[in-house]
C-alpha cells in the first residue's frame, strides 16, 4: 500500500513539473515575441525614404544592440522578392548571420514567427511582417520587415527555471514522501496488530482479540470477538455432548452385552428397554449440541409469525391422534435476532409439550418489546427484547418448576416425565442468546412458557 | 393399494416390505432418490413412504419433484433427524405426515392407513361445498372468508364429510374416521364433535351445513363445487 501510495505520488508531482515547465516555456516564449514584435514597429517606425520615395535605409535605431556587430540582435529589410534594402550594423562579424530566415509572407497577412539556426551562428528567433509601402498616389513598393534575436538567452533562462524546479520539487517529493510513510506507518498499526492477535488465536495462543483498537476498528474486533466467543461456545457444547453421550450410552451397553449372555426369555425385554434407553440418550444429546447462540452473525431478522405457523401443522400431524386446536396470535412485527433454526427448535419443542399435555387449546402469542431479561450481562450488543409466549389448559408445570425464576439448563441425563428434555434444551439455547425461559402457571391452572430472546 | 417405499438401508427396506405385503400392499421398492423418483412419477402409486436420507437424490428432493409433477398421492417420510426444522421442511416441500427412526412398525402402518384413508377423493389440496372451504395442506377452514378455529377431531370430522357431501354416513363409519387407531372409540362422541362443528361453522344457524338422519347417520348437505 505504500509503495502504490508512494509511485502514485511521483507520478503526480512529475506531472506536475511537467505542466509547470510547459507553462514557464510559454510564457517565456510569448514574452520574447512581443520583444520582437516591438522592435518590428520601431523598425518600421524608422524607415527612411530616398527622393523617389521609397524605403532605403534606417539610420536612427532604438536599440543599440543593432549597432553592435555581432550583439544577438538583427534587422533587415528586403523586397518581396527577397533582395535586401538595408541591414543592422549588427549583422557584420563573427557569429552574425549573414541573412535573417525570414518567412515570405504577404502584405497584411500576421507577422511570422520562426526560429531556426545556420551553421556557425546561435539559434535565432526571428519575426517578419510583410506590408506594402505607399511611394505615391500611383505607386507601392511590398518590403518584408524582420528582426531576428539570438535564442541564447532565453535558453539560459529556460535551463535556470528547470534547475531550480527540479530542485524544488526533488525537496518537496522527499518531504512529502517522509510524511506519508510516517502517517501510513501510523494508521496501518493498529492493523498489523489485529493481524499479529488473529494469528495468536488461530496459533491457540490467545482466546480473544485485546482492547485500545482506534474507534474505526473497534467494532470490527468486538464482532470477531463475540463470533470467537460464540463458536468456542459452540465447541464447547459438542465436546461436553460427546462426553455426556459416550459416558451414558455404555450403561445401556453394558446391559445389553449382559442381556445376550442371560437366558434367552429374559433378552428380548431387556434389549428393548436398553434400545429405548439409548435413542432417548442419543435425542437428548442432539438437541443439546444444534443451539447455535449466534446473536446477530451473519442472519436476517427472523419473523416469529411463519415460523409458529409451519409449527402448527407439525404439531397437528405429530400429535394427530389427540383433540385440540392451536391458536398462534403473532404480531408480523415480532421478529428473532438470531438464527431461524434455534428459533424452530426451541418454539417447536415448547409447543410440542403444549400439545402433549393440553385439554383442547394451545395459544402461541408474541409482544415484541419487553423489558430485558433480569440476568443481561450489561456488556450484551443487544437493546431489544421480544418474548414468545406458549400456553396450554393442561394440568399445568409440577409445582417445583414454578420458582418465579429463569429455568436453569439441565445435565444430558437428568429427566422429568414428559417435560425435562425438550425445556432443558430450550433454557440452553435462551441463554446462549442472553434471554431466558419462565415457567409460569396460567389463570386456569395450565402451563406457561415464555422464552425471552433479543428482538431484531 | 400399490406403496412404494425409497430406502437406502437394504435391512430395513426389506423389513418394511415384507410387512407391508404382509399387511396386504403391493409394495415397489427403491434404494436412491432419482430411481424412486422415477417410480413415483411413471407408476400408479397410491402413497410413497420416503427416506429422508436418500443417496443421488435427497429425500426432500424427492417430496418436491413429486410435488412438481403433478403427483397428490400422499407421502410419509421417515427421518432418522428429530429435528423441528427436518419435519417443518419437510411438510413445506409437500409431504403429509412424518415419522422418526427408529420406528415401531404398528405406526408406521397407523399412518399409513390414515393416509390412505383421508386421501380418497383429494383431487386438489382445497376442499369447498358452498361458503366452507377447507385446505387441506393447511389444515385451515373458512367460512365465507372467515377462519374457523377447529379442534384436530373437528377437523378429521368435516373434511371426510365434505370428501362424502351428499352421501349418507354412519355413525360407526365416523367413528372410525375420527379415531386412527383402535384406542378409546366411543360412538357417542360423533354426536358431541358434530354438535360443536355445527356451532362453529354455522353460530346464526343459516347454513345448516350437516343433516342428521334418524336412525341412518349425518349427511353433509352444502354440495361440493369442482376443482
Amino acid at each position: 500500500m505504500l509503495g502504490s501510495t508512494l509511485l502514485a505520488l511521483l507520478v503526480l508531482l512529475g506531472l506536475g513539473a511537467a505542466g509547470l515547465d510547459a507553462s514557464f516555456r510559454d510564457l517565456a516564449r510569448r514574452a520574447l515575441r512581443e520583444t520582437l514584435d516591438a522592435q518590428l514597429l520601431a523598425l518600421m517606425t524608422a524607415a527612411e525614404t530616398d527622393g523617389s520615395g521609397r524605403v532605403a535605409a534606417v539610420s536612427t535605431l532604438a536599440d543599440p544592440r543593432l549597432q553592435t556587430p555581432a550583439s544577438g540582435l538583427y534587422a533587415e529589410i528586403r523586397t518581396a522578392d527577397g533582395i535586401a534594402i538595408w541591414r543592422s550594423p549588427s549583422m557584420v562579424g563573427a557569429g552574425a548571420p549573414s541573412q535573417l530566415d525570414a518567412a515570405v509572407a504577404r502584405p497584411g497577412d500576421p507577422a511570422e514567427y520562426r526560429e531556426s539556426s545556420a551553421t556557425g551562428t546561435p539559434r535565432l528567433a526571428t519575426l517578419a511582417r510583410s506590408i506594402r509601402w505607399q511611394i505615391d498616389a500611383g505607386a507601392a513598393q511590398d518590403l518584408v520587415f524582420a528582426v531576428s534575436t539570438s535564442l541564447d538567452p532565453y535558453e539560459t533562462q529556460l535551463r535556470r527555471f528547470r534547475t531550480q524546479l527540479f530542485s524544488g520539487l526533488s525537496v518537496m517529493s522527499a518531504a512529502v514522501l517522509l510524511l506519508i510513510s510516517l502517517l501510513l506507518r501510523r494508521a496501518l498499526a493498529p492493523l498489523d496488530r489485529l493481524e499479529r492477535e488473529i494469528a495468536a488465536v488461530r496459533g491457540g495462543s490467545a482466546a480473544a482479540l485485546g482492547d485500545g483498537y482506534p474507534r474505526e476498528l473497534a467494532g470490527v474486533t468486538t464482532s470477531l470477538n463475540a463470533l470467537l466467543a460464540s463458536e468456542q461456545s459452540r465447541l464447547q457444547r459438542y465436546r461436553d455432548t460427546l462426553g455426556d453421550l459416550a459416558h451414558s450410552l455404555k450403561t445401556p451397553l453394558a446391559v445389553m452385552r449382559g442381556a445376550l449372555a442371560a437366558p434367552a426369555s429374559a433378552t428380548r425385554s431387556e434389549l428393548e428397554q436398553q434400545l429405548t434407553r439409548m435413542t432417548d440418550i442419543v435425542d437428548r444429546g442432539l438437541r443439546r449440541a444444534v443451539p447455535s447462540g449466534a446473536v446477530g452473525l451473519g442472519g436476517a431478522a427472523v419473523a416469529v409469525q411463519p415460523v409458529a405457523a409451519e409449527l402448527r401443522l407439525a404439531m397437528l400431524r405429530a400429535h394427530g391422534q389427540r383433540d385440540f386446536s392451536i391458536e398462534i396470535a403473532v404480531p408480523d412485527t415480532a421478529a428473532f435476532a438470531g438464527e431461524r433454526a434455534d428459533l424452530l427448535e426451541a418454539l417447536g419443542n415448547l409447543m410440542d409439550n403444549a400439545c402433549k399435555w393440553c385439554r383442547g387449546t394451545v395459544r402461541v402469542a408474541a409482544v415484541p418489546d419487553i423489558a430485558a431479561p433480569s440476568g443481561t450481562r450489561s456488556s450484551s450488543a443487544v437493546g431489544r427484547w421480544l418474548a414468545v409466549r406458549v400456553e396450554d389448559d393442561g394440568p399445568g408445570w409440577p409445582p417445583d418448576w414454578l420458582h418465579g425464576q429463569p429455568v436453569r439448563g439441565r445435565r444430558a441425563d437428568e429427566r422429568v416425565p414428559g417435560h425435562g428434555i425438550g425445556l432443558a434444551m430450550v433454557a440452553d439455547m435462551a441463554r446462549l442468546y442472553g434471554g431466558e425461559l419462565r415457567l409460569e402457571r396460567g389463570a386456569t391452572g395450565g402451563a406457561i412458557a415464555t422464552l425471552v430472546l433479543p428482538s431484531a | 393399494m400399490r406403496i412404494l417405499v425409497l430406502e437406502d438401508e437394504p435391512l430395513l427396506l426389506s423389513q418394511l416390505r415384507d410387512r407391508l405385503t404382509a399387511s396386504g400392499f403391493n409394495v415397489d421398492t427403491a434404494a436412491d432418490g432419482e430411481e424412486g423418483l422415477y417410480c413415483a412419477l411413471e407408476y400408479p402409486i397410491d402413497l410413497a413412504v420416503i427416506d429422508l436420507g436418500l443417496p443421488k437424490l435427497s429425500g426432500l428432493e424427492v417430496v418436491r419433484g413429486v410435488r412438481a409433477g403433478g403427483k397428490t398421492m400422499p407421502l410419509l417420510v421417515l427421518t432418522a433427524r428429530d429435528r423441528w426444522q427436518d419435519k417443518v421442511e419437510a411438510l413445506q416441500a409437500g409431504a403429509d405426515d412424518y415419522v422418526t427412526k427408529p420406528f415401531a412398525f404398528e405406526e408406521v402402518l397407523a399412518r399409513i392407513q390414515a393416509l390412505l384413508r383421508r386421501s380418497g377423493g383429494w383431487a386438489s389440496p382445497q376442499l369447498q361445498c358452498g361458503p366452507v372451504v377447507l385446505d387441506t395442506r393447511e389444515q385451515r377452514v373458512t367460512v365465507h372468508g372467515r377462519p374457523v378455529e377447529l379442534t384436530t377431531f373437528e377437523y378429521r370430522l368435516l373434511e371426510h364429510m365434505m370428501l362424502r357431501a351428499g352421501e349418507v354416513l354412519s355413525k360407526s363409519e365416523l367413528t372410525d374416521r375420527l379415531y386412527e387407531n383402535d384406542a378409546e372409540r366411543d360412538s357417542n362422541t360423533i354426536e358431541v364433535f358434530v354438535g360443536r362443528l355445527r356451532k362453529k361453522l354455522d353460530p346464526d344457524e343459516t347454513l345448516e351445513p350437516i343433516e342428521t338422519l334418524r336412525g341412518r347417520g349425518y349427511r353433509f348437505a352444502l354440495a361440493r363445487e369442482s376443482a
